[in-house]
Protein backbone atom coordinates (compact mmCIF):
# COMPACT_ATOMS: atom_id res chain seq x y z
CA UNK A 1 0.00 0.00 0.00
CA UNK A 2 2.65 2.68 1.27
CA UNK A 3 5.04 1.76 -1.56
CA UNK A 4 2.27 2.10 -4.21
CA UNK A 5 1.51 5.80 -2.64
CA UNK A 6 5.35 6.92 -3.31
CA UNK A 7 5.19 5.23 -7.03
CA UNK A 8 1.92 7.45 -7.59
CA UNK A 9 3.62 10.94 -6.35
CA UNK A 10 5.87 10.09 -8.88
CA UNK A 11 7.00 12.65 -11.53
CA UNK A 12 6.98 10.34 -15.30
CA UNK A 13 11.06 10.44 -15.51
CA UNK A 14 11.38 9.60 -11.68
CA UNK A 15 8.61 6.71 -11.74
CA UNK A 16 10.47 5.61 -15.00
CA UNK A 17 13.95 5.27 -13.43
CA UNK A 18 12.11 4.00 -10.35
CA UNK A 19 11.10 1.39 -12.57
CA UNK A 20 14.31 0.55 -13.77
CA UNK A 21 15.83 0.47 -10.24
CA UNK A 22 13.31 -2.38 -9.34
CA UNK A 23 14.21 -4.06 -12.52
CA UNK A 24 17.91 -3.89 -11.68
CA UNK A 25 17.20 -5.13 -8.65
CA UNK A 26 15.45 -7.80 -9.34
CA UNK A 27 17.74 -9.19 -11.77
CA UNK A 28 20.62 -11.43 -10.79
CA UNK A 29 23.30 -8.88 -10.78
CA UNK A 30 21.22 -6.51 -9.29
CA UNK A 31 20.46 -9.03 -6.18
CA UNK A 32 24.39 -10.15 -6.22
CA UNK A 33 25.34 -5.98 -5.56
CA UNK A 34 22.87 -5.85 -3.21
CA UNK A 35 24.83 -8.83 -1.26
CA UNK A 36 27.89 -7.31 -1.57
CA UNK A 37 26.28 -3.60 -0.08
CA UNK A 38 24.84 -6.07 2.67
CA UNK A 39 28.11 -7.49 3.20
CA UNK A 40 30.03 -4.68 3.42
CA UNK A 41 27.20 -2.89 5.46
CA UNK A 42 27.41 -5.32 8.43
CA UNK A 43 31.25 -4.91 9.06
CA UNK A 44 30.36 -1.82 10.79
CA UNK A 45 26.41 -2.90 11.81
CA UNK A 46 25.44 -4.42 15.24
CA UNK A 47 27.36 -5.54 18.25
CA UNK A 48 31.11 -5.83 17.39
CA UNK A 49 32.49 -9.37 18.54
CA UNK A 50 35.91 -7.79 17.57
CA UNK A 51 37.28 -11.45 19.03
CA UNK A 52 35.02 -13.66 17.04
CA UNK A 53 35.11 -11.74 13.85
CA UNK A 54 38.92 -11.67 13.76
CA UNK A 55 38.76 -15.50 14.43
CA UNK A 56 36.61 -15.80 11.60
CA UNK A 57 38.53 -14.04 9.29
CA UNK A 58 41.94 -15.32 10.05
CA UNK A 59 40.01 -19.27 9.53
CA UNK A 60 38.62 -18.08 5.66
CA UNK A 61 42.49 -16.19 4.79
CA UNK A 62 43.92 -19.96 5.87
CA UNK A 63 41.17 -21.50 4.34
CA UNK A 64 41.25 -19.09 1.08
CA UNK A 65 44.51 -18.03 0.49
CA UNK A 66 47.58 -20.14 2.25
CA UNK A 67 46.13 -23.40 2.39
CA UNK A 68 46.10 -23.16 -1.76
CA UNK A 69 49.75 -22.01 -1.90
CA UNK A 70 51.57 -24.99 -3.43
CA UNK A 71 49.58 -25.28 -6.37
CA UNK A 72 49.93 -21.19 -7.07
CA UNK A 73 53.58 -21.32 -6.43
CA UNK A 74 53.83 -24.37 -8.51
CA UNK A 75 51.93 -22.79 -11.18
CA UNK A 76 53.79 -19.37 -10.98
CA UNK A 77 57.05 -20.37 -10.69
CA UNK A 78 56.39 -22.85 -14.43
CA UNK A 79 54.47 -19.89 -15.89
CA UNK A 80 56.89 -17.78 -14.74
CA UNK A 81 60.15 -19.79 -16.53
CA UNK A 82 58.34 -20.36 -19.37
CA UNK A 83 57.48 -16.49 -19.88
CA UNK A 84 61.04 -15.77 -19.08
CA UNK A 85 62.23 -18.09 -21.65
CA UNK A 86 59.64 -17.17 -24.12
CA UNK A 87 60.13 -13.61 -23.74
CA UNK A 88 64.03 -13.31 -23.84
CA UNK A 89 65.08 -15.25 -26.79
CA UNK A 90 61.53 -14.13 -28.67
CA UNK A 91 62.85 -10.70 -27.80
CA UNK A 92 67.00 -10.71 -28.87
CA UNK A 93 65.78 -12.73 -32.08
CA UNK A 94 63.72 -9.36 -33.38
CA UNK A 95 66.09 -7.35 -31.35
CA UNK A 96 64.01 -5.49 -28.73
CA UNK A 97 65.88 -6.40 -26.24
CA UNK A 98 65.12 -3.46 -24.16
CA UNK A 99 61.87 -4.40 -23.77
CA UNK A 100 61.55 -7.41 -21.46
CA UNK A 101 61.43 -5.60 -18.69
CA UNK A 102 57.82 -4.17 -20.15
CA UNK A 103 56.90 -6.94 -21.23
CA UNK A 104 57.40 -9.10 -17.98
CA UNK A 105 55.73 -6.22 -16.01
CA UNK A 106 52.83 -6.53 -18.53
CA UNK A 107 52.32 -10.16 -18.57
CA UNK A 108 53.20 -11.57 -15.00
CA UNK A 109 52.52 -8.20 -12.67
CA UNK A 110 49.63 -6.68 -14.48
CA UNK A 111 47.52 -9.82 -15.88
CA UNK A 112 48.73 -13.15 -15.66
CA UNK A 113 49.15 -12.47 -11.69
CA UNK A 114 46.08 -11.23 -10.82
CA UNK A 115 43.99 -13.17 -13.48
CA UNK A 116 45.12 -16.63 -12.40
CA UNK A 117 45.13 -16.18 -8.69
CA UNK A 118 41.70 -15.03 -9.25
CA UNK A 119 40.78 -18.04 -11.42
CA UNK A 120 42.61 -20.45 -8.85
CA UNK A 121 40.98 -19.62 -5.49
CA UNK A 122 36.91 -19.30 -7.36
CA UNK A 123 37.74 -22.42 -8.65
CA UNK A 124 39.08 -23.76 -5.19
CA UNK A 125 37.65 -21.68 -2.62
CA UNK A 126 34.73 -19.88 -4.37
CA UNK A 127 33.28 -23.28 -5.21
CA UNK A 128 34.05 -24.56 -1.49
CA UNK A 129 32.45 -21.52 -0.48
CA UNK A 130 29.01 -21.92 -2.63
CA UNK A 131 28.81 -25.89 -1.71
CA UNK A 132 29.34 -24.91 2.34
CA UNK A 133 26.48 -22.12 2.49
CA UNK A 134 24.06 -24.13 -0.16
CA UNK A 135 24.28 -27.26 2.28
CA UNK A 136 23.96 -25.01 5.39
CA UNK A 137 20.66 -23.38 3.28
CA UNK A 138 19.44 -27.12 2.48
CA UNK A 139 20.13 -28.39 6.24
CA UNK A 140 17.59 -25.05 7.26
CA UNK A 141 20.63 -24.11 8.82
CA UNK A 142 20.71 -20.39 7.65
CA UNK A 143 17.28 -20.28 8.58
CA UNK A 144 17.97 -21.41 12.02
CA UNK A 145 20.45 -18.59 12.10
CA UNK A 146 17.88 -16.01 10.97
CA UNK A 147 15.25 -17.64 13.38
CA UNK A 148 18.43 -16.69 16.26
CA UNK A 149 18.66 -13.55 15.31
CA UNK A 150 22.35 -14.08 13.75
CA UNK A 151 22.24 -12.04 10.18
CA UNK A 152 23.36 -14.97 7.84
CA UNK A 153 25.01 -12.26 6.09
CA UNK A 154 27.19 -11.04 8.34
CA UNK A 155 27.61 -14.66 9.81
CA UNK A 156 28.71 -16.22 6.78
CA UNK A 157 29.06 -13.46 3.96
CA UNK A 158 31.46 -10.63 5.98
CA UNK A 159 34.10 -12.68 7.07
CA UNK A 160 34.60 -14.54 3.51
CA UNK A 161 34.49 -11.46 2.07
CA UNK A 162 37.19 -10.06 3.82
CA UNK A 163 39.05 -13.00 4.66
CA UNK A 164 38.77 -13.38 1.04
CA UNK A 165 40.21 -9.72 0.15
CA UNK A 166 43.43 -9.84 2.52
CA UNK A 167 44.12 -13.55 0.73
CA UNK A 168 43.36 -13.13 -2.96
CA UNK A 169 45.66 -9.51 -2.27
CA UNK A 170 48.38 -11.36 -0.69
CA UNK A 171 48.46 -14.23 -3.08
CA UNK A 172 48.49 -11.94 -6.06
CA UNK A 173 52.02 -10.22 -4.85
CA UNK A 174 53.46 -13.99 -3.88
CA UNK A 175 52.23 -15.15 -7.75
CA UNK A 176 53.93 -12.10 -9.46
CA UNK A 177 57.17 -12.61 -6.62
CA UNK A 178 57.28 -16.28 -7.44
CA UNK A 179 56.70 -16.27 -10.68
CA UNK A 180 59.36 -13.96 -11.28
CA UNK A 181 62.43 -14.84 -9.04
CA UNK A 182 61.27 -19.10 -8.78
CA UNK A 183 61.09 -18.27 -12.37
CA UNK A 184 64.16 -16.80 -12.99
CA UNK A 185 65.95 -19.50 -10.70
CA UNK A 186 64.14 -22.21 -13.05
CA UNK A 187 65.58 -21.11 -16.00
CA UNK A 188 68.95 -20.91 -13.84
CA UNK A 189 68.68 -24.25 -13.34
CA UNK A 190 67.23 -25.09 -17.07
CA UNK A 191 70.34 -23.08 -18.41
CA UNK A 192 72.90 -25.16 -16.75
CA UNK A 193 71.35 -28.55 -17.29
CA UNK A 194 70.31 -27.33 -21.13
CA UNK A 195 73.51 -25.18 -21.53
CA UNK A 196 73.94 -23.49 -25.28
CA UNK A 197 71.13 -25.47 -26.57
CA UNK A 198 68.81 -22.39 -25.16
CA UNK A 199 70.74 -19.91 -26.22
CA UNK A 200 69.34 -17.64 -23.37
CA UNK A 201 71.79 -15.25 -21.49
CA UNK A 202 70.26 -13.87 -18.10
CA UNK A 203 71.43 -12.77 -14.98
CA UNK A 204 69.31 -11.22 -12.06
CA UNK A 205 70.78 -7.64 -12.22
CA UNK A 206 69.62 -7.59 -15.78
CA UNK A 207 66.39 -8.82 -15.05
CA UNK A 208 65.29 -7.02 -11.97
CA UNK A 209 67.00 -3.76 -13.24
CA UNK A 210 64.47 -4.33 -16.37
CA UNK A 211 61.69 -4.45 -14.54
CA UNK A 212 62.08 -2.05 -11.73
CA UNK A 213 62.69 0.73 -14.66
CA UNK A 214 59.39 -0.70 -15.95
CA UNK A 215 57.29 -0.23 -12.76
CA UNK A 216 55.05 2.80 -12.88
CA UNK A 217 52.62 3.84 -9.94
CA UNK A 218 50.08 2.95 -11.80
CA UNK A 219 50.91 -0.87 -11.87
CA UNK A 220 51.55 -0.76 -8.24
CA UNK A 221 47.98 0.87 -7.92
CA UNK A 222 46.50 -1.56 -9.89
CA UNK A 223 48.18 -4.40 -8.26
CA UNK A 224 45.88 -3.81 -5.02
CA UNK A 225 42.98 -2.60 -6.95
CA UNK A 226 42.40 -5.51 -9.05
CA UNK A 227 43.04 -8.49 -6.46
CA UNK A 228 40.55 -6.53 -4.34
CA UNK A 229 38.12 -6.04 -7.05
CA UNK A 230 38.28 -10.11 -8.33
CA UNK A 231 37.82 -11.02 -4.35
CA UNK A 232 34.80 -9.16 -3.88
CA UNK A 233 33.21 -10.87 -7.15
CA UNK A 234 34.49 -14.23 -6.34
CA UNK A 235 33.43 -14.41 -2.49
CA UNK A 236 29.99 -12.37 -3.51
CA UNK A 237 28.77 -14.56 -6.56
CA UNK A 238 29.68 -17.78 -4.38
CA UNK A 239 27.72 -16.45 -1.18
CA UNK A 240 24.90 -15.48 -3.93
CA UNK A 241 25.22 -18.70 -5.25
CA UNK A 242 25.32 -20.72 -2.42
CA UNK A 243 22.45 -18.73 -0.84
CA UNK A 244 19.62 -18.61 -3.86
CA UNK A 245 19.72 -22.66 -3.56
CA UNK A 246 15.87 -23.47 -2.19
CA UNK A 247 15.83 -26.89 -0.63
CA UNK A 248 16.63 -29.00 -3.76
CA UNK A 249 19.57 -31.63 -3.64
CA UNK A 250 19.99 -31.11 -7.25
CA UNK A 251 20.85 -27.62 -7.20
CA UNK A 252 24.16 -27.32 -5.07
CA UNK A 253 26.08 -28.90 -8.37
CA UNK A 254 24.34 -26.34 -10.62
CA UNK A 255 24.56 -23.67 -7.90
CA UNK A 256 28.44 -24.57 -7.66
CA UNK A 257 29.34 -24.85 -11.49
CA UNK A 258 27.56 -21.29 -11.68
CA UNK A 259 29.59 -19.95 -8.63
CA UNK A 260 32.91 -20.73 -10.83
CA UNK A 261 31.63 -20.21 -14.64
CA UNK A 262 30.56 -16.93 -13.67
CA UNK A 263 33.14 -15.98 -11.55
CA UNK A 264 35.51 -16.44 -14.44
CA UNK A 265 33.26 -14.60 -16.69
CA UNK A 266 32.86 -11.76 -13.95
CA UNK A 267 36.65 -11.59 -13.84
CA UNK A 268 37.50 -11.08 -17.07
CA UNK A 269 34.98 -8.61 -17.68
CA UNK A 270 36.29 -6.58 -14.83
CA UNK A 271 39.91 -7.24 -15.89
CA UNK A 272 38.87 -5.60 -19.31
CA UNK A 273 37.36 -2.63 -17.62
CA UNK A 274 40.15 -2.33 -15.33
CA UNK A 275 43.00 -2.42 -17.73
CA UNK A 276 41.03 0.15 -20.07
CA UNK A 277 42.85 2.42 -17.59
CA UNK A 278 46.17 1.46 -19.37
CA UNK A 279 44.72 2.53 -22.56
CA UNK A 280 43.57 5.72 -21.54
CA UNK A 281 47.07 6.23 -20.25
CA UNK A 282 48.58 5.23 -23.87
CA UNK A 283 46.11 7.55 -25.38
CA UNK A 284 47.65 10.54 -23.25
CA UNK A 285 51.50 9.57 -24.22
CA UNK A 286 49.95 9.74 -27.85
CA UNK A 287 49.16 13.13 -27.49
CA UNK A 288 52.19 14.25 -26.08
CA UNK A 289 54.28 13.35 -28.92
CA UNK A 290 52.16 14.59 -31.79
CA UNK B 1 -4.41 -6.74 32.27
CA UNK B 2 -3.00 -9.99 30.56
CA UNK B 3 -1.23 -8.28 27.39
CA UNK B 4 -1.32 -10.73 24.32
CA UNK B 5 1.68 -12.13 23.02
CA UNK B 6 0.71 -12.68 19.36
CA UNK B 7 -2.04 -11.29 17.52
CA UNK B 8 -3.00 -12.02 13.69
CA UNK B 9 -5.23 -10.75 11.90
CA UNK B 10 -6.94 -12.62 8.55
CA UNK B 11 -3.77 -13.79 7.57
CA UNK B 12 -3.63 -14.92 3.62
CA UNK B 13 -0.27 -17.00 2.13
CA UNK B 14 -0.58 -18.48 -0.36
CA UNK B 15 2.69 -20.50 -2.37
CA UNK B 16 4.35 -18.78 -5.68
CA UNK B 17 6.79 -21.56 -5.39
CA UNK B 18 6.51 -22.05 -8.74
CA UNK B 19 6.93 -18.78 -9.99
CA UNK B 20 10.95 -19.07 -8.39
CA UNK B 21 11.45 -22.37 -9.11
CA UNK B 22 10.85 -20.75 -13.21
CA UNK B 23 13.10 -18.08 -12.59
CA UNK B 24 16.10 -20.31 -10.74
CA UNK B 25 15.77 -22.43 -13.76
CA UNK B 26 16.29 -19.04 -16.22
CA UNK B 27 18.89 -17.56 -14.31
CA UNK B 28 21.12 -15.97 -16.69
CA UNK B 29 23.94 -12.70 -16.84
CA UNK B 30 20.99 -10.64 -17.06
CA UNK B 31 17.57 -12.06 -15.55
CA UNK B 32 15.07 -11.45 -18.55
CA UNK B 33 12.79 -14.26 -17.27
CA UNK B 34 12.07 -12.58 -13.96
CA UNK B 35 9.93 -9.55 -16.18
CA UNK B 36 8.11 -12.17 -17.64
CA UNK B 37 7.10 -14.37 -14.95
CA UNK B 38 6.55 -10.62 -12.81
CA UNK B 39 4.03 -9.89 -15.68
CA UNK B 40 2.36 -13.50 -16.31
CA UNK B 41 1.24 -14.54 -12.25
CA UNK B 42 1.93 -18.55 -12.01
CA UNK B 43 -0.66 -20.57 -10.53
CA UNK B 44 -1.12 -19.68 -6.75
CA UNK B 45 -1.28 -22.22 -4.51
CA UNK B 46 -3.28 -20.68 -1.44
CA UNK B 47 -1.82 -22.39 1.54
CA UNK B 48 -3.59 -20.10 4.36
CA UNK B 49 -7.01 -18.13 4.31
CA UNK B 50 -8.32 -15.86 6.87
CA UNK B 51 -6.18 -16.93 9.69
CA UNK B 52 -6.88 -15.30 13.43
CA UNK B 53 -4.71 -16.38 16.09
CA UNK B 54 -4.59 -14.29 19.63
CA UNK B 55 -2.06 -15.77 21.90
CA UNK B 56 -1.79 -14.25 25.73
CA UNK B 57 1.17 -13.81 26.93
CA UNK B 58 2.23 -17.24 29.03
CA UNK B 59 -0.26 -19.13 27.39
CA UNK B 60 0.59 -22.36 25.45
CA UNK B 61 -1.23 -23.61 22.52
CA UNK B 62 -1.06 -26.70 20.32
CA UNK B 63 -1.58 -26.41 16.59
CA UNK B 64 -3.07 -29.67 15.56
CA UNK B 65 -4.21 -30.95 12.00
CA UNK B 66 -3.78 -33.36 9.25
CA UNK B 67 -0.14 -33.54 7.48
CA UNK B 68 -0.01 -30.93 4.26
CA UNK B 69 -2.68 -28.58 5.76
CA UNK B 70 0.34 -25.84 6.49
CA UNK B 71 1.11 -26.34 9.86
CA UNK B 72 4.71 -25.95 9.47
CA UNK B 73 4.35 -23.06 7.14
CA UNK B 74 2.40 -21.30 9.82
CA UNK B 75 4.53 -21.45 12.23
CA UNK B 76 7.58 -20.38 9.50
CA UNK B 77 5.46 -17.31 8.31
CA UNK B 78 5.42 -16.66 12.56
CA UNK B 79 9.06 -17.18 12.53
CA UNK B 80 9.64 -14.47 9.84
CA UNK B 81 10.56 -17.22 7.60
CA UNK B 82 8.17 -16.96 4.91
CA UNK B 83 6.22 -13.76 3.88
CA UNK B 84 2.59 -13.86 4.29
CA UNK B 85 0.53 -12.04 1.24
CA UNK B 86 -1.46 -10.22 3.06
CA UNK B 87 -2.51 -9.82 6.80
CA UNK B 88 -1.64 -7.99 10.33
CA UNK B 89 0.33 -9.34 12.30
CA UNK B 90 1.32 -7.89 15.92
CA UNK B 91 4.40 -8.91 18.07
CA UNK B 92 3.56 -8.02 21.79
CA UNK B 93 1.25 -5.51 20.82
CA UNK B 94 3.43 -4.04 18.13
CA UNK B 95 2.81 -4.14 14.60
CA UNK B 96 5.20 -5.49 12.15
CA UNK B 97 4.31 -4.51 8.50
CA UNK B 98 4.76 -6.97 5.83
CA UNK B 99 7.49 -5.38 4.07
CA UNK B 100 9.54 -5.58 7.57
CA UNK B 101 8.68 -9.27 8.04
CA UNK B 102 11.67 -10.98 8.34
CA UNK B 103 13.17 -13.39 10.10
CA UNK B 104 15.46 -10.96 11.18
CA UNK B 105 12.74 -8.93 12.60
CA UNK B 106 10.93 -11.09 14.25
CA UNK B 107 14.27 -12.54 16.28
CA UNK B 108 14.77 -8.99 17.39
CA UNK B 109 11.32 -9.24 18.96
CA UNK B 110 12.78 -12.06 21.24
CA UNK B 111 11.06 -15.02 19.09
CA UNK B 112 12.21 -18.75 18.70
CA UNK B 113 12.14 -21.20 16.87
CA UNK B 114 12.82 -24.79 17.33
CA UNK B 115 12.94 -26.28 13.80
CA UNK B 116 11.63 -30.10 13.20
CA UNK B 117 15.10 -31.32 12.27
CA UNK B 118 16.82 -29.32 15.05
CA UNK B 119 19.21 -27.67 11.87
CA UNK B 120 22.38 -27.17 14.26
CA UNK B 121 25.30 -25.71 12.98
CA UNK B 122 27.01 -28.99 11.79
CA UNK B 123 30.63 -27.43 11.71
CA UNK B 124 30.10 -26.25 15.34
CA UNK B 125 30.08 -28.47 18.71
CA UNK B 126 27.15 -28.60 20.55
CA UNK B 127 28.49 -26.02 23.48
CA UNK B 128 29.07 -23.58 20.83
CA UNK B 129 25.73 -24.27 19.11
CA UNK B 130 24.17 -22.92 21.93
CA UNK B 131 26.40 -20.74 22.81
CA UNK B 132 26.86 -18.99 18.78
CA UNK B 133 23.90 -16.46 19.35
CA UNK B 134 24.82 -15.45 22.89
CA UNK B 135 28.25 -14.42 21.61
CA UNK B 136 27.23 -12.94 18.52
CA UNK B 137 24.49 -10.52 20.78
CA UNK B 138 27.31 -10.22 23.56
CA UNK B 139 25.51 -11.36 26.10
CA UNK B 140 27.15 -11.21 28.75
CA UNK B 141 31.44 -12.03 28.73
CA UNK B 142 32.64 -15.87 28.09
CA UNK B 143 32.24 -17.21 31.79
CA UNK B 144 28.67 -16.41 32.06
CA UNK B 145 27.95 -17.52 28.35
CA UNK B 146 29.52 -20.72 29.04
CA UNK B 147 27.14 -20.93 32.62
CA UNK B 148 24.67 -20.45 30.79
CA UNK B 149 25.39 -22.66 28.16
CA UNK B 150 25.86 -25.39 31.08
CA UNK B 151 22.43 -24.67 32.32
CA UNK B 152 20.37 -25.21 29.16
CA UNK B 153 22.86 -28.11 28.55
CA UNK B 154 21.76 -29.41 32.08
CA UNK B 155 18.05 -28.69 31.51
CA UNK B 156 17.99 -30.80 28.33
CA UNK B 157 20.19 -33.99 29.54
CA UNK B 158 22.50 -32.89 26.95
CA UNK B 159 25.84 -31.81 29.21
CA UNK B 160 27.52 -34.64 28.38
CA UNK B 161 27.06 -34.53 24.72
CA UNK B 162 28.65 -30.75 25.16
CA UNK B 163 31.35 -31.61 22.73
CA UNK B 164 30.55 -33.78 20.29
CA UNK B 165 29.51 -32.34 16.97
CA UNK B 166 25.91 -32.58 16.22
CA UNK B 167 25.99 -35.83 13.33
CA UNK B 168 27.32 -37.69 16.38
CA UNK B 169 24.32 -36.85 18.02
CA UNK B 170 20.85 -38.80 17.68
CA UNK B 171 17.81 -37.46 15.93
CA UNK B 172 16.33 -36.37 19.28
CA UNK B 173 19.06 -35.43 21.08
CA UNK B 174 20.09 -32.90 17.99
CA UNK B 175 16.26 -31.78 19.31
CA UNK B 176 16.92 -31.16 22.40
CA UNK B 177 20.10 -29.32 21.96
CA UNK B 178 17.58 -27.13 19.52
CA UNK B 179 15.27 -26.30 22.54
CA UNK B 180 18.33 -25.85 24.63
CA UNK B 181 19.82 -23.44 22.26
CA UNK B 182 16.75 -21.32 21.96
CA UNK B 183 16.02 -21.86 25.86
CA UNK B 184 19.63 -19.71 25.87
CA UNK B 185 18.04 -16.85 24.32
CA UNK B 186 15.51 -16.63 26.86
CA UNK B 187 12.63 -16.18 24.09
CA UNK B 188 8.94 -14.78 25.06
CA UNK B 189 7.42 -16.57 22.28
CA UNK B 190 8.74 -19.78 21.90
CA UNK B 191 7.64 -21.95 18.39
CA UNK B 192 8.03 -25.65 18.12
CA UNK B 193 7.48 -27.51 15.47
CA UNK B 194 7.02 -31.36 16.48
CA UNK B 195 9.19 -31.13 19.46
CA UNK B 196 8.00 -34.52 20.74
CA UNK B 197 8.70 -36.64 17.46
CA UNK B 198 11.98 -38.54 18.09
CA UNK B 199 12.07 -38.29 21.46
CA UNK B 200 11.60 -41.97 23.86
CA UNK B 201 9.07 -41.92 26.23
CA UNK B 202 11.37 -41.40 28.88
CA UNK B 203 12.68 -38.08 27.44
CA UNK B 204 9.46 -37.32 26.45
CA UNK B 205 8.20 -37.33 29.56
CA UNK B 206 11.09 -34.98 30.85
CA UNK B 207 10.45 -32.34 28.07
CA UNK B 208 7.00 -31.32 28.90
CA UNK B 209 7.50 -30.58 32.71
CA UNK B 210 10.52 -28.31 31.41
CA UNK B 211 8.08 -26.37 28.49
CA UNK B 212 5.44 -26.48 31.62
CA UNK B 213 8.45 -24.51 33.81
CA UNK B 214 9.22 -22.34 30.93
CA UNK B 215 5.52 -21.24 30.95
CA UNK B 216 5.28 -20.73 34.83
CA UNK B 217 8.63 -19.44 35.41
CA UNK B 218 9.24 -17.28 32.45
CA UNK B 219 6.50 -16.24 31.21
CA UNK B 220 6.85 -17.39 27.97
CA UNK B 221 4.36 -17.84 25.27
CA UNK B 222 4.62 -21.43 23.76
CA UNK B 223 3.13 -22.39 19.94
CA UNK B 224 3.16 -26.18 19.85
CA UNK B 225 3.18 -27.49 16.32
CA UNK B 226 2.54 -31.28 16.66
CA UNK B 227 0.71 -34.33 15.91
CA UNK B 228 1.03 -35.80 19.33
CA UNK B 229 -2.21 -34.60 20.80
CA UNK B 230 -1.68 -35.84 24.15
CA UNK B 231 0.99 -33.30 24.88
CA UNK B 232 -2.35 -30.66 25.11
CA UNK B 233 -3.89 -32.99 27.92
CA UNK B 234 -0.51 -33.05 29.79
CA UNK B 235 0.17 -29.49 29.22
CA UNK B 236 -3.41 -28.45 30.01
CA UNK B 237 -3.66 -25.93 27.11
CA UNK B 238 -6.23 -25.97 24.37
CA UNK B 239 -5.77 -27.24 20.84
CA UNK B 240 -6.72 -25.40 17.68
CA UNK B 241 -6.90 -26.97 14.34
CA UNK B 242 -5.64 -25.97 10.78
CA UNK B 243 -8.26 -27.18 8.43
CA UNK B 244 -9.60 -25.58 5.47
CA UNK B 245 -7.21 -22.89 4.89
CA UNK B 246 -8.05 -21.69 8.56
CA UNK B 247 -7.78 -21.87 12.29
CA UNK B 248 -10.28 -23.19 14.42
CA UNK B 249 -11.22 -21.73 17.85
CA UNK B 250 -8.92 -23.10 20.58
CA UNK B 251 -10.42 -25.35 23.21
CA UNK B 252 -9.21 -27.72 25.87
CA UNK B 253 -8.67 -31.40 25.44
CA UNK B 254 -11.58 -32.72 26.58
CA UNK B 255 -13.55 -30.42 24.28
CA UNK B 256 -12.77 -32.05 21.50
CA UNK B 257 -12.46 -35.48 22.64
CA UNK B 258 -16.17 -35.62 22.72
CA UNK B 259 -16.96 -33.34 19.72
CA UNK B 260 -18.91 -33.85 17.49
CA UNK B 261 -17.15 -32.23 14.56
CA UNK B 262 -15.33 -33.93 11.90
CA UNK B 263 -11.75 -32.82 12.51
CA UNK B 264 -12.15 -33.83 16.06
CA UNK B 265 -13.57 -37.66 14.70
CA UNK B 266 -11.30 -38.16 12.68
CA UNK B 267 -7.83 -37.02 14.83
CA UNK B 268 -9.42 -38.08 18.01
CA UNK B 269 -10.79 -41.96 16.81
CA UNK B 270 -7.96 -43.84 18.62
CA UNK B 271 -7.44 -41.35 21.46
CA UNK B 272 -10.91 -41.98 22.28
CA UNK B 273 -10.30 -45.81 23.15
CA UNK B 274 -6.96 -44.53 25.17
CA UNK B 275 -8.44 -41.46 27.36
Amino acid sequence: MKQNDVYKKLTFPGGALHLLGVFFLSTTMGQQFTLFFKAVASIFSGKKNFKADTKNIINQVFFTGIEIFPVLFIVATLFGTVIIVEVITMMNKVGFSDVVGNLMVIVIIRELGPIFTAFLIAGRSGSALTTYIGSMAINSEVDALATMGVDPVRYLVMPALVGGVFAVLIMTILFSFSGICAGFLTTKLLIYFAGDMLNVQITWTYLSSAIMQSLTMTDFVLAIVKPVVFACIIITNASYQGLAIRKDVRQVPKATSRSVIYSFLYIVIADVLLSSFYIFQYLGELSKII
Amino acid sequence: MIETALNIKDLHFSYTESASRKKMRTQSFFNWGGLLSAVVEDTKKEVLSGVNLRLRQGETICIGGASGQGKSVFLRIIAGLAKPTSGYIHYFGEHLPIEQHTALEVAKRQVGLVFQNGALISNLKVRDNVALPLRYHGIGNEAEIQEKVNMALDLMRVRSEADLFPHMLSTGMQKRVAIARSWAMDPKLLLMDEPTSGLDNYNRRNLLPLIDNMRKLFKTSIIIVTHDLLIAKELGCSIMFLQNKKLTTPHPFDYWLTSEESIAQELFRDLQDRC
